[in-house]
């Protein structure tokens, strides 16, 4: 199959660049026939769980207007959208203007590792290479790889959209907030195409388009904040076009058309420039670094510390904004929740002081993110493991345990530096609307109260590595637990034990909470318990690949 | 002559797969010890075990007098490693990496460092993560060349290596070696190990199938012999000891036991022999001869150990 891709013939000189565009997709879609179904599935199944659980929760409309303060204060507009019809609140607006959002960032993410996947990583492994020196077009992989996106894309719509109608969601609103998830997917996956032509890693090109992908949530999150169903500045973010259709109130389709023109532009110009350019380079080149090593790097735990400088850094920094943004945000807080129904501020720690109540709830939020930071460094070192880069080091004398031990060392650190950095901002966010400088100081320690229980929770995946290195991956389930037990265990109703297995739920969710050393101490010797087990296992055990 | 490395009946499954079957191997201080054979012969694994990053299932481990599992620490401030996949970290610069590793195997010599980059024309500044396979394996050698490891264990060193650097890697080991380095050589490229060990191994189906001095091993090995006659020399295929006979008229051209080789020669003398070369067995023959079997075999696949690569033998011009 030959069929060059109409549009690809960009005068660059070069003749039948789109060839083998139809072959490629069609291997394209067998190496994903897995990953693929298994996220548009994933992303039905999210529709499915909103669409059934919201009327099992809600029941009727009248309990739906409970809800409502949540939906239309400041943290709906942050975390949720610019919410139409909110003044006549039904289930679908509910959904729709609440959880809508987290529909596109979903579907956003699977395009840009989609297209990421099928692009640099490619060219950075030298697989391109071999597809290259066949009767391939320079535009090809690229062109089938954007095709590919479209259908993954369009797959993904199908599914939300009969999700819905199935579960009785009027026809025209279904249809335009599923295309709005196809739409903000594909203009993401042309995003992640021209990443892809800047940067010379994978790595990097993900990033990039994770980025402004991140960027694209703040601006519309400060957007929404500020005017009554979105501002101008929602409209700069891609994000807010799917969400200003106006889906189940008055629809209309028209800003789905910038999108869709956002996704052509960007598609044509990584096209035009995988024409162009040779096969590896980059906008953004690597750099020659330095010949020789800086006088520090001199040990296995120095070398831990080089290589999760940027996870760090990557964690930290976000982690600072979001606690200058959330502590400033307090006082608006504090005057929308007041009348909120019982059973939702039962999550944040009750009615009495619910300034408090919500800066705990925040640095329970930061602790959980810590943990999924600590959890990924522990992977960090599977990795070390599994790609073979470990045995050059342990061929040296350097101990097992001294490695591994090291390792850990330099991601306690870097989880205790986020807490901090957590803290502070919070407190100083919060401090300078309050008016209190005291919460500085008081949020400082609230977060730092979490380290055992973030210790505890690690501790699972350090034992998991030295035990069943391959089967790390479970230790996720202590951390999805941990996160649903914090923000919903309240409102479940479930039995004592099942929220006692979350470590975090046994930290005092300080400023609210007073502190109490017992359980940070048993905590504590769990996390170093569960630690010690791993570093025997590891040690004891041969070296294992993938 | 004391003893580097010695293993006795070492066995090391992975599941069902046996990668070493009773291993025997025995490295003498101060030698170049050429460990021969195929991918998945066991070869890796064996080198993983005397490193301590893999534990065996049964035999004797030896290393510099001590065990390798668990005095691994206190070993390695004696040797230096290089694996045949050599996997490094894609955001440090090659020179980082030199530095990073000479100095964890216990401070490298600045100066020695230096020259090796240049002789082995390793540019240090660019991120490991676009060097070629060559080029991390040349960060590899320079890390364990710079320092003052007393056993290299070198496994495939310079599977990447172009002839030049080839040249450059065996000059190296041949200066070091003088000084009294031990060196573990894994190597499935004849021409080097040829060059470099004093006495090899033969590894094969996770056991040592030969083992001795290079010129022993020729001396029980059999003679080639091609020799052109004034009459053709009938009866040479009665002669006990002689194979592979190829008789084209006056020309000839057998193999000979070494006990039988007297009384080939008069057999030749009594045809009258007007040319004749004779030439000991070439390292590749005494490999054939251990797996020429494989090669021609149906079942030419030994899936073994951690390198799983269907076994061939590279016989670059011998």
């Amino acid at each position: 199959m030959t069929a060059a891709t109409p549009g690809l013939s960009v005068a660059t000189g070069r003749t039948e660049v789109g060839t083998g565009t139809g072959a490629l997709l069609r291997f394209l879609l067998r190496r994903d026939r897995v990953k693929l179904p298994a996220w548009t599935a994933s992303i039905g199944a999210f529709a499915l769980y909103y669409a059934v659980a919201l009327p099992a929760i809600f029941g009727t409309e009248g309990d739906l207007s409970s809800v409502a303060p949540i939906a239309t204060g400041p943290v709906g507009a942050l975390f949720g959208g610019p919410g139409y019809g909110y003044d006549e609140l039904t289930i679908e607006r509910f959904m729709v203007g609440q959880y809508g959002l987290y529909f596109l960032l979903t579907a956003a993410l699977m395009s840009i590792l989609l297209v990421v996947r099928h692009t640099r990583a490619e060219e950075q492994q030298g697989r391109a290479e071999l597809l290259g020196a066949t009767v391939v077009g320079a535009a090809a992989p690229l062109g089938a790889t954007l095709i590919l996106a479209v259908i993954t894309n369009a797959a993904v719509v199908v599914v939300v959209a009969a999700v819905l109608v199935v579960n009785g969601y009027a026809v025209a609103g279904s249809a335009v907030f599923a295309v709005g998830i196809g739409a903000a997917g594909l203009t993401f996956a042309g995003v992640a195409a021209v990443a892809a032509q800047v940067t010379s890693t994978s790595r990097s090109a993900a990033g990039l388009a994770g980025a402004a992908l991140g960027v694209a949530f703040v601006v519309r999150a400060v957007g929404d904040l500020i005017g009554e169903n979105g501002s101008l500045l929602s409209w700069l973010s891609p994000l807010a076009w799917s969400q200003q259709t106006r889906a189940f109130v008055d629809e209309r389709w028209w800003p789905l058309g910038l999108s869709l023109l956002v996704f052509g532009v960007l598609a044509a110009v990584a096209l035009r420039t995988v024409t162009r350019r040779d096969l590896g380079a980059a906008l953004l080149g690597t750099r020659p670094g330095p010949a020789h090593a800086a006088p520090g790097l001199r040990s296995a735990v120095a070398l831990s510390a080089r290589l999760q400088r940027p996870a760090i850094i990557g964690w930290a920094v976000p982690i600072g904004l979001g606690g200058l943004m959330y502590g400033g945000i307090t006082r608006t807080i504090d005057d929308s929740f007041a009348d909120m129904p019982e059973e939702m501020l039962a999550v944040m720690g009750g009615g009495e002081d619910l300034l408090r109540g919500y800066l705990g709830t925040m640095g329970f939020f930061t602790a959980l993110l810590v943990c999924v930071f600590a959890l990924l460094a522990v992977h960090a070192a599977r990795g070390e493991e599994a790609a073979g880069r470990v045995e050059v080091v342990l061929a040296t004398p350097t101990s097992r345990v001294g490695w591994l031990g090291g390792h850990l060392a330099v991601a306690g650190l870097g989880s205790v530096v986020m807490l901090v950095v957590g803290g502070l901002t919070l407190g100083v966010g919060a401090a300078i609307v309050t008016d209190d400088p005291a919460l500085v100081w008081e949020l400082t320690v609230a977060h730092l109260v979490h380290l055992p229980a973030v210790l505890a929770i690690t501790a699972v995946g350090v034992a998991l590595f030295g035990l069943a290195p391959r089967a790390l991956g479970l230790a996720w389930v202590v951390v999805v637990h941990a996160g649903i037990m914090g923000f919903f265990g309240p409102l479940m109703d479930l039995p004592g034990w099942v929220e006692g297995l979350s470590p975090l739920e046994h930290s005092p969710r300080m400023p609210l909470a007073p502190f109490t050393a017992t359980p940070l101490l048993v905590l504590s010797a769990v996390g170093a318990a569960l630690v010690a087990v791993g570093l025997r296992a590891f040690a004891a055990r041969d070296l294992r690949g993938r | 002559m004391t003893t580097a490395i010695l293993t006795a009946g070492l066995v090391k499954s992975f599941g069902r797969t046996r990668a070493l079957d009773g291993l025997d191997l025995e490295v003498a201080a101060g030698e170049v010890h050429g460990f021969l054979g195929p991918n998945g012969a066991g070869k890796t694994t064996t080198l993983r075990i005397l490193l301590g990053l893999l534990r065996a299932d049964a035999g004797r481990v030896e290393l510099l007098g001590g065990d390798p599992w668990t005095d691994a620490v206190a070993l390695h401030r004696r040797l230096a490693y290089v694996p045949g996949d050599v996997e490094l970290w894609p955001n440090l610069t090659g020179g980082e990496t030199i530095d990073l590793l000479g100095r964890l195997q216990g401070g490298l010599d600045r100066r020695r460092r230096d020259e090796l980059c240049e002789r082995f024309r390793l540019d240090p500044t660019p991120k490991c993560r676009t060097y070629s396979k060559g080029n991390r394996q040349k960060v590899a050698l320079i890390a364990a060349l710079a320092g003052d490891a007393e056993l290299l264990l070198l496994d495939e060193p310079t599977a990447g290596l172009d002839p030049l650097m080839e040249a450059v890697f065996q000059d190296c080991i041949r200066e070091r070696a003088i000084d009294g380095l031990t060196v573990l050589l894994s190597s499935h490229i004849l021409a080097q190990v040829e060059a470099l060990a004093d006495r090899i191994s033969i590894v094969r189906h996770g056991r040592i199938v030969e083992t001795g001095a290079l010129a022993e091993l020729r001396h029980l090995a059999r003679t080639t012999i091609v020799a052109d006659t004034d009459v053709p020399s009938a009866g040479l295929e009665r002669l006990p000891g002689v194979h592979h006979l190829d008789v084209d008229g006056t020309h000839v051209r057998f193999e000979v036991d070494r006990d039988r080789l007297a009384a080939a020669m008069q057999h030749l003398t009594d045809a009258g022999v007007r040319a004749i070369t004779a030439h000991p067995p070439t390292l590749e023959q005494m490999l054939l001869r251990h797996y020429g079997d494989e090669l021609t075999g149906p079942d030419a696949v030994a899936v073994e150990g951690a390198d799983d690569d269907p076994p061939t033998v590279d016989h670059p011009g011998r």
